[in-house]
């Protein structure tokens, strides 16, 4: 009897055995010969899902990473952060409150659906619609009116002057979209541009899937096809990297960093971006607003030893405007308050700082944590006591909004890459309760930042925005922890991909080696 | 019986009512604004306004809670705020795989639970017991991320035997039933130890009941001791954890689904709440505690023919 049970024991586990190893000898031999044989099929590991595919009814970089190659937009930043024209041939401003904008002539949407100024006239119409409750319809609020002056001629006049236009035009979410194909369709989930890559499928929760546009004007792209794979587990994502199941991921994390330019079968590629992260303090709370008290918390945070925790993907600058940004000077990178825990020391005793336990509000992602714990020993060290309170993104934000905090990290990706659209949401007393969650309401500064934006002189602009920047960095307004690195890590049988600072990437130009 | 089942699909309704307003409640309250989450940090206060009454959020909690029951009642799970799809189509897209994660984890829990808790109780105190139960103790004890990223970076990476992530294929292709070794091991592992525990302890029990020593006296082989006398009594216990088990992982197993990349229920439900998409939190949340229900009532008929003496009023 006793024998029985151990030859069946032996006979199930050796069957379990055999099963899973004669799966797996195949799928080797298939993984390699996909390799070999398929190059055509890219893949790129998403994070999250898409939300949706219209550019108009979006604002996530899940969905605007698939939306930038399907459709596009009048103009585009490069990679050295200028603006040139995309689907715009040229642009004029016959006077301050308006742009005459000529468009490419000969281009068609993936439905066969010509290009031309009624196309933008019926995106930019719909985008500022409120009946479409579009998430970045601000793009457009500047805009009074839209004329088609002809065909390929479209004329924008704004009610004021709006010096930062051409960095909204080239935001992804006021790509053009094709007006036949958004009346008889959800763009939302079948999206029809004029990109590079026409939209093939989306099983939602798992991937979206692109093919080469043959009829793209520069020429197909050599991929053939492109899959945004969503693959939430950023470990996962690494693996399958490493595995060859994916080509392509990008935002590799600080504690990752090791592991991926470990691997042989990757080009690991950083550069400095547009996203920065820094502490505010709630500015609608009085005593916050005693000059001493900030310059005692900007006094007490040594930014150079958490940049340092990065492992080389953090820029260490004071200026608030980023090295990558339009309106930055080199002068502003030491122009605040420097380290100094002394100094700190001395004004938290003899103001009595150390009296009232500070909240500490924090997001429970990204390196917000980690900047969190630090900030919070560093602040100590100094006298004050501080006391962390972590939430969810959700909950984060209604509590920043509503400014029930004392102090606070913050972040901007700043998109556009220009200072104005950095200095006017998170700064400007207008979006108090919106996206300004600092608070602040500086009369100085709001009319700094409104000049920046009503002039369309753009050195002017450059002028008054470091201005904005030094009365900023003057005041300790916000200390700057750190501007980001842009990375991404291609497999190295790839080659070709165009990264920009600010973190979007472009997979038109890829070609096998 | 059949008025024993009419009975319970008919408390099902009321508990999804009440289901329904807890969870309608509790995301109401809790805190967070489904409007900026769809128009991020970006989005200035008129966009947020535009958004809000586009989603009829602007209305009372009981004007909405009311737009939501009348059109459940009618089938209708309503949209997601974020994506703008049909609750039931986002569901329908995922469920499937939800559904082979869960049948694939709970045939191996179940063959390799049976087996290595009869072990263990026939073997009593032998070294087969002590392997089994510190099997047992070491499944319920290793978290699935552990597991998951342990099996992958072992079978995936290293051997390259099987494929690191995804379960879009097919289940009954080569390619889709390799997608799902790794995750059903790692979710099957803990429900084989709780189901080997339980084997053990109820076999031990029964192995000493008078009616097994009357068969063992009358001369029945021990094979039919075993497999007929004492299997079969000691399975109602087994059966109810089973039951429980395969109702969990039916609710979707976020973290294996988040580690192995998989299209499931529990992200979607986990994504929904993060994202404060109401619609979507409501209509998964409906979908798992109706299954729950549903699995239990499986489990209830099943007792009556392991166990003819259970008889339903």
């Amino acid at each position: 009897m006793k024998k029985n049970w151990l030859l069946l024991f032996t006979i199930i586990t050796a069957l379990l055995l055999s099963a899973c190893g004669g799966a797996s000898s195949k799928s080797s031999s298939d993984a390699s010969e996909g390799k070999t044989k398929i190059p055509d099929t890219f893949t790129y590991a998403s994070l999250t899902d898409a939300v949706g595919l219209s550019p108009i009814m979006t604002n996530d970089s899940a969905s605007a990473n698939v939306t930038e190659h399907v459709y596009e937009t009048l103009f585009k930043r490069n990679v050295d952060n200028e603006i040139e024209p995309l689907l715009a041939e040229s642009y004029e401003n016959p006077d301050e409150n308006t742009w005459i904008i000529k468009l490419k002539k000969g281009i068609k949407f993936h439905d066969g659906t010509d290009f031309n100024a009624d196309a933008v006239k019926y995106t930019f119409d719909k985008l500022r619609d409120p009946k479409t409750a579009a998430p970045r319809a601000s793009l457009m609020a500047p805009v009074d009116t839209i004329t088609v002056v002809d065909d390929y001629t479209v004329e924008i006049k704004t009610k004021y002057p709006y010096g930062p236009f051409l960095a909204a035009l080239s935001h992804s979410n006021a790509a053009i979209v094709s007006p036949t194909a958004d009346q008889k369709q959800d763009l939302n989930k079948e999206p029809v541009g004029t990109g590079p890559f026409k939209f093939v499928s989306w099983t939602p929760g798992d991937q979206v899937v692109l093919e080469a546009n043959p009829d793209y004007r520069d020429g197909a792209p050599a991929l053939k096809k492109v899959v945004f794979k969503v693959v939430p587990e950023v470990s996962t994502a690494i693996s399958m990297l490493q595995a060859g199941e994916v080509q392509f991921i990008d935002k590799v994390p600080a504690e990752q960093l090791s592991r991926v330019q470990g691997l042989k079968n990757v080009n690991f590629e950083k550069i400095e971006g547009t996203p920065e992260y820094f502490l505010t303090v709630n500015h609608s709370k009085p005593e916050f607003q005693d000059p001493e008290f900030k310059q005692a918390i900007a006094s007490a945070i040594d930014r150079d030893a958490f940049v340092k925790k990065l492992n080389g993907l953090g820029i260490r600058s004071d200026s608030i405007i980023g090295p990558k940004v339009f309106g930055y000077k080199e002068s502003a990178d030491k122009a605040g308050t420097p380290y100094d825990v002394d100094k700190a020391k001395e004004l938290v005793k003899k103001n009595g700082y150390d009296k009232k336990t500070l909240k500490l509000l924090t997001a429970n992602r990204g390196n917000y944590v980690l900047m969190a714990e630090v900030v919070q020993a560093q602040l100590a060290e100094a006298g004050f006591k501080v006391e962390i309170e972590t939430m969810e993104w959700a909950a984060f934000l209604e509590t920043a909004r509503a400014g029930k905090y004392d102090l606070t990290f913050l972040s901007w990706s700043n998109v556009t890459g220009d200072g104005s659209e950095l200095l006017y949401p998170n700064f400007h007393s207008d979006n108090v309760g919106s996206s300004n969650m600092t608070q602040l309401s500086n009369p100085e500064l709001d009319k700094l930042i409104d000049q920046s934006r009503t002039t369309t002189d753009q050195k002017a602009r450059e002028e008054y925005l470091n201005q904005a920047n030094e009365l900023m960095l003057k005041e300790n307004t916000a200390v700057i922890m750190y501007h980001d690195v842009v990375t991404a890590a291609l497999d190295n049988k790839y080659t070709g991909l165009e990264l920009y600072p600010n973190g979007k990437w472009d997979l038109s130009k890829v070609t096998g080696k | 019986m059949v008025a024993m089942i009419v009975r319970r699909l008919f408390q099902l309704l009321f508990l999804l009512f009440g289901i329904s307003f807890l969870v309608f409640s509790s995301m109401y309250l809790a805190p967070g604004d489904p409007a900026s989450m769809i128009g991020g940090p970006t989005a200035t206060e008129s966009d947020l306004n535009a958004i809000r009454d586009n989603l009829g959020l602007n209305d009372s909690f009981l004007t909405q809670y009311g737009h939501y029951l009348a059109s459940v009642v009618q089938g209708d799970l309503g949209f997601s705020y974020q994506t703008r799809q049909p609750v039931s189509e986002a569901i329908a897209v995922r469920f499937p795989n939800t559904l082979k994660l869960a049948i694939a984890s709970m045939v191996i829990a179940i063959i390799i639970g049976i087996f290595a808790g009869l072990i263990s109780a026939l073997k009593h105190n032998s070294w087969l017991d002590v392997s089994s139960t510190t099997f047992a103790l070491a499944g319920i004890s290793i978290p699935n991320f552990w597991l998951g990223a342990l099996l992958i970076l072992v079978f995936s990476v290293n051997l390259q035997w099987l494929p690191v992530a995804g379960l879009s294929d097919p289940w009954f292709t080569v390619e889709g039933l390799k997608q799902m070794v790794l995750p059903a091991i790692t979710l099957g592992t803990g429900s084989a130890a709780m189901i080997a525990r339980m084997v053990r302890s109820s076999m031990l029990e029964v192995v000493r009941a008078d009616y097994v020593r009357t068969a063992r006296a009358k001369g029945v082989k021990e094979r039919n001791v075993i497999w007929i006398h004492t299997l079969k009594n000691a399975m109602i216990p087994v059966i109810t954890v089973i039951g429980l088990n395969f109702g969990a992982l039916l609710g979707g197993t976020i973290i294996t689904e988040k580690v192995f990349a998989i299209n499931g229920v529990g992200r979607l439900m986990i994504d929904a709440i993060a994202a404060r998409d109401f619609p979507m939190v409501q209509g998964s949340v409906l979908l798992v505690a109706t299954l729950f229900v549903l699995v239990n009532l499986v489990v209830d008929i099943v007792y009556t023919y392991v166990d003819p003496r259970i008889k339903f009023q």
